[in-house]
């Protein structure tokens, strides 16, 4: 699903080249539950931020299904947004002016999906998050957790084939991080989502099937996670 | 999706309440200022539109030099009465011309109905019968053909004839009209009643009279009457053939009075003399006076003033909006990730200025409705809003304003939130309200340029105003009536035996009403250009002016009757030293006229500061030939005013019962002739201080949003032992920098622009330093007093809260 082929990043900084990544090569296949780990500043969310497209790499080439992004031009990139990709963020980035149920809704409206669909999806997710007596609330009278769990939703509900997760669980607290993390493992099994995330526990990283190890802008390791929680 | 976005603006401006009143509130004052012009534009422009037929209707015009302010050649409405002959039987596009008085000074005439008192009656003019013809009025009773048939006759408009008759069906009844005070009165018969054409009219009249004297033109091709001609020309002509003819017809003309007259044609051209003739569509005659500014012209300060705090408004706007901006970046930045167009987020934000600028016109609107009235008696006009005769091009209008403040004021803060760039705004670095600080800056000075400058110019103009109000105008205008008729021995010595009235005079120099005329005398050889204004014998007395060397007239010297004249410091000067004593020459064609100077005057004024007091000449002698005017001077005893009053008006009452008395304190023509100025101050300071308040509310919120922007700096400053004192001081100076920039620029701009304002005076105070001075203490103070709320408030928040999230 996603190759990443001799990526490198670099801010340059008063004439000197500033590397975030370097010689970064990698292939996701589809259906992968994939962990970035590393130290502050090793470049993982750069490399999360770059599989979404949000940054382009200074060198290299990225394929996302057999496709080359780095030629792409905006409005190709903002249709694969729409159709095949999820963004879950540490800071949950709910709309604070819209309800749960609208912040969920909102990526269908931007994909022109009929207002009866729309209904349909948004209910049902939110019947499977346990979440249709929140519906009208709004986020900030939600917990951490909740927010979350409405963050999720909102990147289910386009029915991704990539979830992006950049320390989905950073604010949460460890019996709400469990559970988010068992719904990122549910979802990778039972629908068969592709989900990379960033994070920095450990613990969190047993839900995958694979760890990268990123330090100072280069992959150090690729293990297969071994007895998968 | 448009419902989704109207949703979340309108949860943006009741989460922002206060930063939504302010911008709606400015937003609201800067439109009401500008659809308040609009409308008054409107109004004159819609000058002469009540009827289709109008377009095959136009005012003659003709150039030459007399009857003009400054003795310049112009093309005039006061044309000679043979032109409408002329055109009418000459040009074949013509079909109709008809002869009108003009009504320049709108003297008002007394008109007496069969059974009750006489009446004053404004715009009754002459014509003759072709009037009707030309004018498509529209005839309540009696018809436009045969109204003005017969001389004698007279077509009333309804509200006049409901002032005269309390009704309108006055058909065959008569009236006497009186011209003046000792005219014996003409009976003419109604034989028409027209309504009032919708819209405002050139030619304002009340009714049309045919008397007879409108009939004929002189004889004699020496002498000339001149009235206003209209013309009726046969739908679709051409006009620029028309022109052409016109002016062919009226060359052959002049020539041929000329020859008449035996004065040769080519020495009249050699001296520099243009002659000629054009039609003025009627439509345009509004715009174009023969001398003067037209409206737009006189508008202009008013529509610069109020373009200056629309975009003080404007501003506001963008300010805030731009810095507010870092609220809604995590939106735009989720939102691209959602896979929005940045197209799509800009339509977002445009939609929601445009919502605000929507409850702004509605608030607008209220506003207008509540200020139409006032606005209505300062200009002198009856502009209505719901009513507006143009109700569909009205609405185009505004909504044409409406989307041009959307854009002004939306377009810009859209661009640079959906420029946001979604990566580092979700990374929680939300440092972007540094975005676009140059600009805000800039705009924040920019307001304030005009804020300082309207302060300034408040100022500037109040002390001027000072200054002409306590000048000492040369004369003392207490107790100083005007009645206006012409002076006559024997009415005067009536009045004299009245009790209380001191004295009963003449002068063409008055303020309130003034006449000179202007006279070559010759002194010592050389040449000199003086006005000349004839008065009796006690009038300068009774002006109580101050003579400055010799004496004023007195009947005590035979001599004054016969060649004695006074003249006023400006002559003095011209003249030269000690002119007391000296004679000088008046030169005409046949004979030659020595005049002996006896006393100088000091300077009076009697017209507004605008106008220098020119070198005049005053005299009580009939050499040389004498003028006069509507001017009867009454100087009244101090005390019980009112009495007096009603005694001289019994008087002229039993003398006149024809005629009402007119009179006028000349105190109130100074008022008058203040007034232009008086309101114009009145203006500029009711615009200062609302910009000065929409900037002063524009700072409030920007401060507020830097205060907030700042929290976290704020609370490591106070964690690492910063005082309060010092934090408000410090968020103060960014913005105290700002307003002194703001001064240093506002300072010559206003100077050249009060020093051209001054310059229009002849009498002026020198541009005073202290409204400069007081502007900038002001605006520094106010700047200060506005941020430190904000920052105080920032200053005191409790660091923990802030440092808790990071």
């Amino acid at each position: 699903m996603i190759e990443l082929n001799n990526i490198e990043k670099y801010h340059p900084a008063k004439g000197i080249k500033h590397y975030v990544l370097r010689h970064v090569s990698a292939s996701i296949a589809s259906g992968e539950f994939v962990s970035v780990m590393g130290p502050s500043g090793a470049g993982k969310s750069t490399l999360l931020n770059i599989l979404g497209m949000l940054e382009e790499p200074t060198y290299g080439t990225y394929h996302f299904m057999g496709e080359d992004i780095t030629s792409m031009n905006e409005r190709k990139r903002i249709e694969l947004y729409r159709n095949h990709i999820g963004f879950v963020f540490q800071a949950y980035h709910l709309i604070d002016e819209m309800t749960v149920q609208e912040n969920i809704e909102a990526p269908l409206i931007y994909k022109k999906i009929v207002a009866s669909e729309r209904k349909s999806r948004v209910a049902d997710l939110l019947d499977r998050f346990n979440m249709v007596a929140k519906k009208d609330l709004f986020p900030s009278q939600l917990s951490g957790g909740q927010q979350q769990l409405v963050g999720i939703a909102r990147a289910l509900v386009a029915e991704p084939s990539l979830i992006l997760a950049d320390e989905p669980t950073g604010n949460l607290q460890s019996a709400q991080a469990a559970e988010i993390m068992s719904l990122f493992r549910k979802l990778n099994r039972e629908e068969g989502i592709t989900i990379v995330q960033v994070t920095h526990s450990e613990k969190n990283a047993q839900y995958g099937n694979r760890i990268l190890t990123i330090e100072d802008g280069v992959v150090r390791t690729d293990t297969p996670v071994a007895g998968q929680l | 999706m448009f419902r989704l976005n109207f949703r979340i603006a309108v949860r943006n401006l009741l989460k922002n309440k206060a930063y939504a009143a302010i911008n709606i509130a400015g937003l609201s004052l800067g439109l009401t200022a500008f659809i308040l012009l609009l409308l008054y534009m409107n109004h004159e422009r819609s000058y002469d539109e009540w009827s289709p037929g109008l377009e095959n209707v136009y005012q003659v015009r003709e150039r030459h030099d007399f009857s003009s302010p400054d003795n310049q050649e112009r093309w005039q409405d006061f044309v000679d009465s043979r032109a409408a002959a002329l055109l009418g039987s000459k040009v074949p596009s013509i079909t109709y011309a008809t002869r009108v008085d003009n009504n320049w000074d709108n003297e008002a005439s007394s008109v007496r109905p069969e059974r009750g008192e006489p009446q004053l009656v404004k715009g009754l003019l002459d014509a003759d019968e072709n009037f009707f013809r030309v004018f498509p009025y529209v005839f309540v009773w009696g018809d436009p053909v045969s109204a003005l048939k017969k001389p004698g006759t007279v077509v009333l408009k309804q509200a006049t004839a409901l002032r005269l008759f309390g009704t309108d069906r006055v058909l065959g009844k008569t009236v006497r009209l009186f011209r003046w005070r000792t005219d014996p009165g003409q009976a003419l018969t109604v034989t028409g009643v027209i309504k009032e054409p919708k819209g405002p009219q050139s030619l304002a009249m009340s009714g049309i009279l045919r008397t007879g004297n409108r009939d004929k033109d002189p004889d004699r091709p020496a002498a000339s009457t001149y009235c206003a001609v209209y013309v009726r020309t046969r739908p679709a002509a051409d006009t620029s053939a028309l022109a052409k003819t016109v002016s062919r017809v009226y060359l052959e003309h002049r020539k041929w009075l000329f020859a008449a007259r035996k004065i040769s044609w080519k020495a009249y051209r050699a001296k520099g003399n243009y002659a000629g003739m054009k039609l003025l569509p009627l439509k345009q005659v509004h715009a174009n006076p023969p001398f003067g500014e037209n409206w737009l012209e006189k508008l202009k300060p008013l529509l610069v003033i109020s373009v200056f705090l629309f975009l003080i408004s404007v501003i506001n706007f963008v300010n805030l909006a731009t810095a507010q901006s870092v609220q809604r970046a995590k939106e735009v930045g989720v939102k691209k990730v959602l896979g929005v167009y940045r197209r799509q987020l800009v339509l977002q934000f445009l939609l929601e200025a445009g919502l605000q600028a929507f409850l702004a016109l509605f608030v607008c609107i209220a506003l207008v409705e509540l200020l139409l009235p006032a606005f209505n008696a300062h200009f002198g006009v009856s502009l209505t809003f719901w009513h507006h005769p143009d109700i569909a091009s009205l609405c185009l209008q505004l909504l044409l304003a409406f989307v041009l403040v959307s854009l002004l004021a939306g377009l810009y803060p859209a661009l640079v939130l959906a420029n946001y760039d979604p990566v580092r705004v979700l990374k929680g670095s939300y440092e972007h309200g540094l975005k676009g600080l140059r600009l805000r800056n800039a705009l924040v000075i920019f307001q304030f340029v005009i804020s300082v400058s309207f302060i300034i110019a408040m100022g500037v103009m109040q002390m001027q105003m000072n200054f002409m109000t306590h000048r000492n105008l040369g004369f003392e205008k207490a107790h100083l009536i005007n009645l206006r008729t012409n002076y006559s021995e024997d009415f005067a010595e009536r009045l004299r035996r009245i009790p209380g009235v001191e004295s009963v005079s003449t002068t063409t120099q008055v303020l309130g009403n003034t006449f000179n005329v202007p006279e070559e005398i010759t002194y010592k050889g050389r040449k000199i250009n003086l006005s000349t204004v004839t008065v009796s014998m006690d009038a300068l007395s009774a002006l109580k002016v101050r003579a400055v060397s010799g004496r004023l007239f007195s009947p005590n010297f035979k001599q004054d009757t016969i060649n004695s004249v006074v003249i006023n410091e400006q002559a003095a000067k011209l003249i030269g030293p000690n002119p007391v004593g000296q004679a000088y020459d008046v030169l005409s064609e046949k004979e030659k006229n020595t005049f002996r100077i006896i006393g100088v005057i000091a300077d009076y004024h009697y017209d507004g500061f605008d106008k220098p007091v020119l070198p005049t000449v005053y005299k009580v002698t009939a050499l040389g030939g004498t003028s006069s005017t509507n001017n009867l001077l009454l100087r009244i005893a101090a005390g019980n005013q009112q009495a007096v009053l009603a005694r001289v008006a019994a008087e002229w009452k039993r003398m006149y019962p024809d005629f009402p008395v007119r009179y006028f304190p000349v105190a109130d023509a100074f008022e008058q002739v203040m007034q232009a100025d008086i309101r114009l101050k009145n203006l500029t300071a009711v615009f200062s201080v609302l910009s000065v308040v929409l900037s002063l509310l524009g700072l409030f919120a920007l401060s507020t949003f830097t205060a907030r922007r700042r929290t976290r700096e704020i609370a490591v400053r106070k964690v690492l032992g910063a005082t309060d004192l010092q934090i408000v001081s410090m968020l103060n100076r960014s913005f105290v920098v700002l307003i002194i920039a703001a001064n240093l620029v506002a300072w010559p701009v206003a100077y050249l622009l009060m020093a051209r304002w001054l310059s229009g005076y002849a009498y002026r105070i020198d541009v005073p330093l202290f409204p400069f001075a007081a502007a900038t203490v002001l605006s520094v103070l106010v700047c200060l007093l506005t941020v430190s709320i904000q920052a105080g408030r920032a200053a005191q928040a409790d660091p923990v809260k802030a440092l808790k999230y990071e």
